[in-house]
């Protein structure tokens, strides 16, 4: 039996009547046809298909869609603001972190709800909160500099953004 | 063509989904569907496993949408209290847990990665009870207890006793989790849990030892020891002869070698027990030392 749902996908809301069984990562690419998280191992273990979920960094494989309704999610496609990419996407192109980016997206929102709990980490740090998330083109150097990198310029952007509100 | 034709990945198999709103409603659901029906908690473990089809649930009966299981709480007379539903992230980063409860905190970082963390439940991780549940170590050294829910009322139980064997739990009929309760650590104590590979993204531990004990107050005896291995028998274990092994002496070099080699006897792991057998007893050596600096 089909259920009705409702989900704001990076701040648009949506409706779908979905059956119990399907997942979050399936409905977010085939019934909203935002196919930047991606569904890989199926399993929690790769972290391809992560999306922020109130908040919260989740992998989206593993939680049924009808689970998710009344809540919010951002994806991949919500976090640059129209052609400005977010500091992060900006570092990741800089740092060649990007090989084939099919990692991209998870590795960008695992870093982003991190920077936000700790703006100012050590690459240890910055590697734990990352271990979720794996890179089949093992590019792991250069996505920690990005990430590194993207922390400074927020940092930056903060300190601006507070005196110019003054 | 449609949209599931494309899909080669593991989906779900099919079953009948409730929200139960209460904790009644759940138990009475889980008692008519009786051994058809499973509880969904975080997901991380049971959707995994159907997935890829070694279980198939007809019923699943989502806990979530019970409003009043989501706490951690101190009861102000030494008993910290975790709702069935709080995350092992929540848990990690509760202030009271921090402060007071250092031991569990540990036990929540060292469930998970940081993600399946923040939707994964410390009671989901005992529920399942896998030998290798990396929280049940420091909650049975701690002498913690589940709260069980039934239709026909409630009872309490050790962690401990509530492993019965290999993915089976104590729960009966109708039965599901309520609370975990954890009582404050005695003065003079420490612990830690260690596992081996320290890390890992996706693999099980292969062997884990937790460790909890207690010094008299001028930290020359061991008055208490509690040292339980993981992944080692179809449940975690208590090692007792390691802890008797400890318990009135005054720690030596020989004396925790002595105990870490009667952790490893005791052991009863079914696969690669030579392996095994020296990782208990290297684990079990450092262990006890890093609880009693
Ligand atoms: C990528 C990945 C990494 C993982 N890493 C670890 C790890 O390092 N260490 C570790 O120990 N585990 C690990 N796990 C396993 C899993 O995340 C944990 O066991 C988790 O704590 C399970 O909780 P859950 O809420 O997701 O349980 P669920 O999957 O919802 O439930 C698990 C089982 O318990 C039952 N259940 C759940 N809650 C209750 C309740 N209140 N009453 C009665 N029955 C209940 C369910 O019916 C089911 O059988 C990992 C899993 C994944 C996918
Ligand atoms: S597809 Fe979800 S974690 Fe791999
Ligand atoms: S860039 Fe290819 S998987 Fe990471």
């Amino acid at each position: 039996m089909k259920k009705r749902i409702e989900l704001t996908i990076n701040g648009e809301h949506y409706e779908f009547n979905v059956e119990p069984w399907r997942t979050l990562v399936e409905v977010i690419r085939e019934e909203a046809g935002l196919t930047g998280a991606k569904e890989s191992c199926g399993t929690g273990e790769c972290g391809n298909c992560l999306v922020i979920l109130d908040g919260k960094p989740v992998n989206s494989c593993l939680v049924l869609a009808v689970d998710a309704n009344g809540k919010d999610i951002l994806t991949i496609e919500g976090v640059a603001e129209g052609e400005k990419l977010h500091p992060l996407q900006k570092a990741f192109v800089d740092h060649g972190a990007i090989q084939c980016g099919f990692c991209t997206p998870g590795m960008i929102l695992a870093a982003k709800s991190f920077l936000e709990k700790n703006p100012k980490p050590t690459r240890m740090e910055t590697k734990e909160a990352m271990e979720g998330v794996l890179c089949r083109c093992t590019g792991y150097v250069r996505i920690l500099d990005a990430v590194l990198a993207a922390s400074q310029e927020m940092m930056q952007e903060n300190k601006t953004a507070t005196k110019g509100g003054k | 063509m449609n949209s599931s034709d494309l899909r080669y990945l593991m989906n779900l198999p099919k079953f009948e989904y409730f929200e139960p709103k209460t904790i009644e409603e759940a138990c009475s659901l889980l008692h008519k569907y009786k051994g058809d029906a499973m509880v969904l908690a975080g997901g991380t473990d049971l959707l995994v496993s159907m997935k890829k089809r070694e279980i198939s649930p007809k019923y699943l009966v989502n806990i979530k949408t019970i409003p009043d299981l989501n706490y951690i709480r101190y009861n102000g007379e030494g008993l910290l209290q975790i709702g069935a539903l709080a995350t092992l992230n929540e848990i990690k980063d509760a202030k009271i847990v921090k402060e007071k409860f250092p031991l569990v905190a540990e036990a929540a970082e060292k469930s998970g990665l940081p993600t399946t963390r923040n939707v994964a439940t410390m009671a989901g991780n005992l529920c399942n009870a896998l030998p290798a549940a990396d929280s049940a170590p420091l909650l049975i050294c701690l002498g913690a207890k589940v709260k069980i829910q039934g239709v026909e009322g409630s009872r309490t139980m050790l962690v401990e006793d509530f492993f019965v064997d290999s993915k089976v739990n104590a729960l009966q009929n109708g039965e599901m989790v309520t609370e975990i309760q954890v009582p404050v650590l005695p003065d003079n104590s420490a612990g830690v849990y260690l596992k081996n590979p320290e890390r890992s993204v996706t693999d099980v531990a292969v062997v884990s030892v937790g460790t909890v004990i207690t010094m008299d107050a001028k930290r020359a005896k061991v008055v208490d020891a509690k040292i339980v291995l993981g992944a080692t028998a179809p449940t975690p274990m208590r090692a007792h002869k390691a802890e008797n092994t400890i318990k009135g002496k005054t720690l030596d070099q020989e004396l925790i070698e002595k105990a870490a080699l009667a952790a490893s006897k005791e052991a009863k792991p079914r696969t690669r027990p030579d392996y095994k057998r020296e990782l208990v007893r290297v684990l079990t050596i450092r262990a006890i030392k890093q609880a009693t600096i």
